[in-house]
């Protein structure tokens, strides 16, 4: 019984995080312009299928993700649902099957998961003839940058991560 | 494997339009438009807060007591300009109103789209307050773009700078048709099918046509800001949206459907 509860207590906690990210991404890319080449749900769904190191959970929770950022975003429920999954499962492999620990590792590893993220979603919105890609090379532009932006984010929230556990250790 | 194929089939009947997944965004619309609407006045109220006093402690150290009766005054002040900021927003927006003809009403936005490549935002009212799906929202400035999803307080807007966007345009002098869609990054719009674009020129306006059905005829657009070379079939054309999206924070959302509006000059 007090296993079910904990275990509960764990998913609550995960769906209450999740729902955060999503929602910050959205205050703070409305408040701050430059945060639209930030993806903290991108960011969280790599770290948790760096850290849990278990293809199952890391793909659940690339799921609930990208399917919040769809329903919010306006997009067709699935597009970053499916990008989100594939990212969280390919994390999981890399986490299991390299040292993902060293943070240039971890900001390569995250350049090319957003990269990856941007590839599949416009290619399921033109697949999909929701989305027109006119200018390639302002897509290409913007993926970039945002790959630049999420590693250098995504290694100061696993710094900070680190050591919280360390400290709690 | 299975998540993906439940994606791929969640995608598959969107596009087909054989189930319509409206109620799932406007069941987390509903559910967490709260949230998004309580975090959103807390950082007003922070930044205020911030801007009004905290920033200005540095510089009134040194007489700290002599000035504490100034700092509470700018505190107010600063808070008092920035209603005043608001006021003069709205009172631009309740102005145009009588212009534009038909019900509106006026709304905030309270966050962007948390998916990148996306260009949506999400605001204040929903179908309470008269909103319906295709609802044409704009500035004193311009098209800002339209509703996409409505819940009963909440609603997500496409901007026309999304990829999924295409208005039906006018330029202004030569009265030449086209599409003007969005290009998903950045703050341009791309021009196409334009009947001719040899007359297309460096400041052109253009308005919306009303041919889409969807915004009403005679609202400002973008301008031309640069005619290259011609590539292909087309010239190589630059929008800028008549709107600065990076600076919106009220706006107007029609609620009842007009066939034209004339604001400024008459198109």
């Amino acid at each position: 019984m007090t296993n079910r509860i904990g275990k509960f207590g764990l998913v609550v906690k995960f769906a209450i995080s999740l729902i955060a990210v999503v929602l910050i991404q959205g205050i703070l890319g409305y408040r701050l312009r430059v945060f639209e080449y930030f993806d903290l749900p991108l960011i969280i769904t790599i770290y948790y299928g760096f850290t849990l190191g278990r293809p199952i959970p890391a793909v659940i929770i690339g799921t609930s993700v990208g399917i919040i950022q769809d329903a919010l975003a306006g997009v067709p429920l699935g597009t970053n649902g499916f990008s989100k999954t594939l990212i969280g499962y390919l994390a999981a492999t890399t986490g299991s099957k390299f040292d993902v620990d060293l943070p240039v590792a971890r900001a390569i590893a995250i350049f090319l998961f957003t990269l990856g993220d941007g590839i599949i979603v416009n290619t399921l919105g033109l697949v999909t003839g929701t989305a027109t890609v006119v200018n390639y090379t302002s897509i290409t532009l913007h993926l970039l940058l945002s790959g630049l932006f999420n590693a250098l984010l995504g290694l100061l929230m696993f710094g900070i991560h680190d050591r919280v556990t360390h400290a709690s250790a | 494997m299975i998540l993906l194929a439940v994606h791929t089939l969640l995608l598959s009947v969107q596009t087909n339009r054989r189930f319509d997944t409206s109620f799932v965004r406007v069941w987390l619309l509903e559910s967490l438009g709260p949230i998004e609407r309580v975090v959103d006045l807390g950082i007003d109220g922070i930044g205020g807060v911030w801007h009004g006093y905290f920033a200005l402690i540095g510089e009134h150290r040194e007489n700290l007591k002599l000035h504490q009766e100034n700092d509470a005054m700018r505190l107010e002040l600063a808070t008092r300009q920035e209603d005043a900021l608001e006021l003069a927003r709205l009172r631009k927006l309740m102005d145009m109103r009588p212009s534009i003809g038909g019900n509106t009403v006026v709304t905030r936005i309270i966050s962007r789209s948390p998916a990148s490549g996306s260009q949506t935002v999400t605001i204040d009212k929903g179908s309470r307050s008269g909103i319906v799906k295709d609802s044409t929202i704009l500035t004193t400035e311009g098209v800002v773009g339209r509703t996409i999803t409505v819940g009963n307080d909440y609603s997500i807007v496409q901007l026309i700078l999304d990829s999924q966007s295409a208005v039906g345009f006018i330029v202004r002098s030569s009265r030449k048709l086209g599409i003007l869609k969005g290009t998903g990054a950045g703050s341009e719009l791309a021009l196409e099918y334009i009947d001719d674009d040899n007359e297309i020129k460096q400041g052109d306006e253009l308005l919306t046509s009303g041919q889409d059905q969807i915004y009403p005829k005679g609202l400002s657009l973008g301008f031309v800001v640069y005619v290259g070379p011609r590539q292909g079939n087309f010239k190589t054309v630059r929008i800028r949206p008549s709107v600065n999206f990076g600076k919106l924070e009220e706006v107007l959302c029609m609620t009842e459907r007009v066939p034209e509006v004339s604001i400024g000059q008459a198109p």
